[in-house]
């Protein structure tokens, strides 16, 4: 059978997709059809996001992935020029605070049908489901994460101080890393030398301390907190740390030194959950390291987030809007989000997955439930070192005063969170 | 047979010679030997080290192996992507900035130093500024995400550098050669064709050269207004290199690192002794 389209059937077609709120006649009459781009183009990343895209086309969709090589910054150029040249895409990575400061510069779709349908909110942390509904709206999905402050431990390492068991609170943490500096790990830290990997120490010691004073200092930035004893206590910490670490390390990737810490030369390391598939990729086993939640003061776990997610521009075309709704459904499926957390290596946003099964590491199990304790005790927060706590100019001043402060041992705790509230003063 | 002797003032020379070649060459060497070692060697040892045994699978996966996000081609497309946006941007660029140059210095008109200025600011100004601009040229001509688009780009940003270069060599050119050409009936472009450009060689080198390495590693308009399989080498080494979360692929990233870099060697190779010579062609007269 031929189907002639007229003008008048046209019409008539889009007045009942109009008229009728169930969406499904409307996909009907298009191919759903999705142009995203993102960050994603190698390793266990590129992987995941091709697996999706395979999902999307199963689903009868056409899925137009273009990746943009490089960092954020890059993204960000290819973003604004098709956004400029009124041709965004009708989804983009992005993640954080940088969501709201985009929405302000172009449209963006409404999901909050879609969401309700698909009854994500509830299952979503609560900071977390703010950054995405900025206006009060959904306009970005998050998709996955990660912890960043995940404690790994060297087997062997741990071997020579002849401890078993993971350090729950900083005073352990500190008395573990003494055991091994005496029992001759060379260095009871492991590091790299790059910015992130400074500014994670920093919030993991900061949030292990105090979760409200993080919540305050870094997330509100109350200028009150700033100033309080917690901040100087967090960068007491961090010098402790940054005592322990091999100070030779310049701005290297912390895969650099994982031989040493595998080997017990480095003792322990702060890391995002992504570690792991970064050590198997390496050849390394799960019997080479311990994982477990970084060091909390009131021993329930402090989760640092760090989500990737989707947001979604307006288009007109009917295709790509179904596409839109076709891509917010598979992002939020739990499927779908357990299909991508196996193939990087995190952990589902929503938190109603269940980890038992094949295909999961302990090291997510341990990180799903960390963040399930985290998110009942109200200690999950948002990483500032990861671009999630503020938006990318206040961070980079931020973290400027932090990695000054971890590789400049002249610099006294008091005057650190001097020159962390003045930095925060002036990037306002 | 005389002995040869060396002043102790030489022999201090060559060292110090040797010294710094060696620092220079130190990171190739490093690239080198890692693009023949595995990345699991390369994981469970240091980044600094000989080859166990001689991984040339990462050339193979380089040149037409790896993946970016849903395409693995390996390196091999880019590589065509970035010919076919720095030859024909070099020929436009070089020749049109010859013409320039040539009008400028030879052909006195009115506001020609004016002209002349504003066109080499564009050596001045940083790249981001002028991103938007090409974002609204692009799309209003519609040659977004496309080669053309890039070799547009590429030929009139390169007018700055080929029109300063071939200025300063043609003001050189004694004015009665275009005068006696002149008197003789010749106009603009019969001057150029009969008398300028058989002078040029030497300058054609140094834009030649200064344009392939300049167009060939660009990255940013290449990344930005270019999209997946159009994009170039640059793009897609970024790509291997620039998972935060991920181990880096340390071999095949070097061995793709440097078949990239061979065109711009060769280039070189073949182009650096005109190229010095070129660039002081009108220093020493």
């Amino acid at each position: 059978m031929t189907i002639t389209v007229t003008r008048r059937r046209l019409l008539a077609g889009s007045a009942a997709a109009l008229a009728l709120p169930a969406f499904a006649r409307a996909q009907g009459a298009v191919t759903p059809r999705l142009t995203a781009i993102s960050q994603w183009s190698a390793g266990s990343d590129g992987a995941a996001i091709t697996a999706l895209g395979k999902k999307f086309e199963e689903k009868g969709g056409i899925w137009q992935h273009s990746p943009v090589p490089g960092f954020t910054t890059e993204m960000m150029n290819k973003l604004r020029a098709q956004i400029i040249a009124g041709d965004p895409p009708a989804c983009s990575q992005l993640k954080g605070p940088e969501i709201a400061a985009w929405s302000k510069i172009a449209p963006t779709v409404d999901l909050d049908a879609v969401v309700a349908a698909a009854g994500y909110e509830k299952v979503v942390a609560p900071d977390l489901a703010k950054l995405h509904k900025p206006g009060g709206k959904w306009i970005a999905l998050p998709l996955q994460i990660y912890s960043t402050n995940m404690l790994f431990l060297s087997k062997r390492a741990m071997d020579k101080a002849k401890a078993d068991k993971a350090p729950v609170t900083w005073a352990e943490f500190n008395d573990l890393a003494e055991k091994m500096k005496s029992a001759g790990v060379a260095y009871p830290v492991a590091n790299g030398g790059t910015r992130p990997d400074d500014g994670q120490k920093f919030e993991a010691a900061l949030a292990g301390i105090s979760p409200a004073s993080y919540r305050a200092a870094i997330m509100d930035l109350d200028k009150k907190a700033l100033e309080g004893p917690e901040i100087k206590a967090a960068f007491t910490q961090v010098r402790k740390i940054a005592d322990w670490m091999d100070p030779n390390v310049g701005a290297q990737h912390f895969s650099t030194n994982l031989k040493r810490f595998v080997d017990g030369d480095m003792g322990m390391m702060i890391m995002g959950g992504w570690a792991q598939g970064v050590l198997r990729n390496a050849g390394f086993k799960f019997e080479d390291f311990m994982i477990a939640p970084g060091p909390s003061d009131n021993g329930k776990p402090v989760f640092l987030l760090n989500a990737d997610a989707f947001i979604f521009w307006q288009r007109k075309e009917a295709d790509l809007q179904a596409g839109q709704k076709l891509m917010a459904q598979l992002v939020m499926d739990p499927a779908i989000q357990t299909m991508y957390s196996q193939i990087t290596g995190s952990i589902p946003v929503r938190t109603d997955v269940d980890l038992s099964g094949e295909g999961w590491s302990d090291g997510q199990r341990t990180t799903a439930a960390a963040l399930k304790d985290a998110i009942a005790s109200n200690q999950a927060v948002l990483s500032l070192a990861h671009n999630m706590a503020q938006e990318n100019g206040m961070t980079a001043s931020m973290i400027d005063v932090i990695t000054e402060y971890v590789k400049n041992k002249t610099i006294k705790p008091e005057q650190a969170a001097t020159r962390l509230a003045d930095a925060v003063e002036s990037a306002r | 047979m005389r002995e040869r002797t060396y002043a102790p003032s030489r022999i201090l020379i060559y060292l110090v010679v040797s010294l710094i070649a060696a620092a220079w060459l130190a990171p190739l060497a490093v690239v080198v030997l890692n693009s023949l070692r595995t990345n699991e060697e390369i994981a469970q040892g240091s980044m600094i080290g000989w080859p166990q045994h001689f991984a040339w699978s990462n050339y193979a996966a380089a040149w037409s192996g790896f993946c970016v996000a849903e395409t693995c081609a390996g390196i091999r497309p880019y590589m065509l992507n970035s010919a076919l946006v720095t030859i024909p941007a070099t020929i436009f660029s070089t020749l049109l900035g010859a013409v320039a140059g040539y009008a400028v210095s030879l052909w006195r008109f009115r506001g020609d130093s004016w002209i002349y200025g504003i066109v080499t600011l564009g050596i001045f100004l940083p790249q981001q500024m002028r991103l938007l601009p090409w974002t609204i040229v692009l799309r209003d001509t519609g040659l977004m995400n496309t080669l053309t688009g890039l070799v547009l780009i590429h030929t009139i940003q390169g007018l700055s550098f080929t029109t300063l270069f071939c200025r300063n060599y043609y003001v050189a050119i004694p004015h009665e050669l275009i005068r006696a050409a002149r008197i003789d009936g010749a106009g603009f472009f019969r001057v150029f064709w009969r008398i300028i450009l058989p002078l040029s060689p030497p300058i054609l080198v140094v834009t030649v050269v200064w344009q392939f390495t300049h167009i060939w590693n660009e990255f940013l308009y290449g990344v930005t207004f270019t999209t997946g399989q159009q994009q170039p080498v640059t793009a897609a080494l970024i790509a291997l290199s620039a998972a935060v979360a991920d181990i880096p692929q340390h071999g095949v990233q070097s061995a793709a690192v440097i078949i990239a870099a061979l065109p711009t060697l060769l280039i070189y190779l073949f182009g650096g002794r005109y190229f010095v010579r070129g660039l002081t062609a009108g220093a020493v007269k």
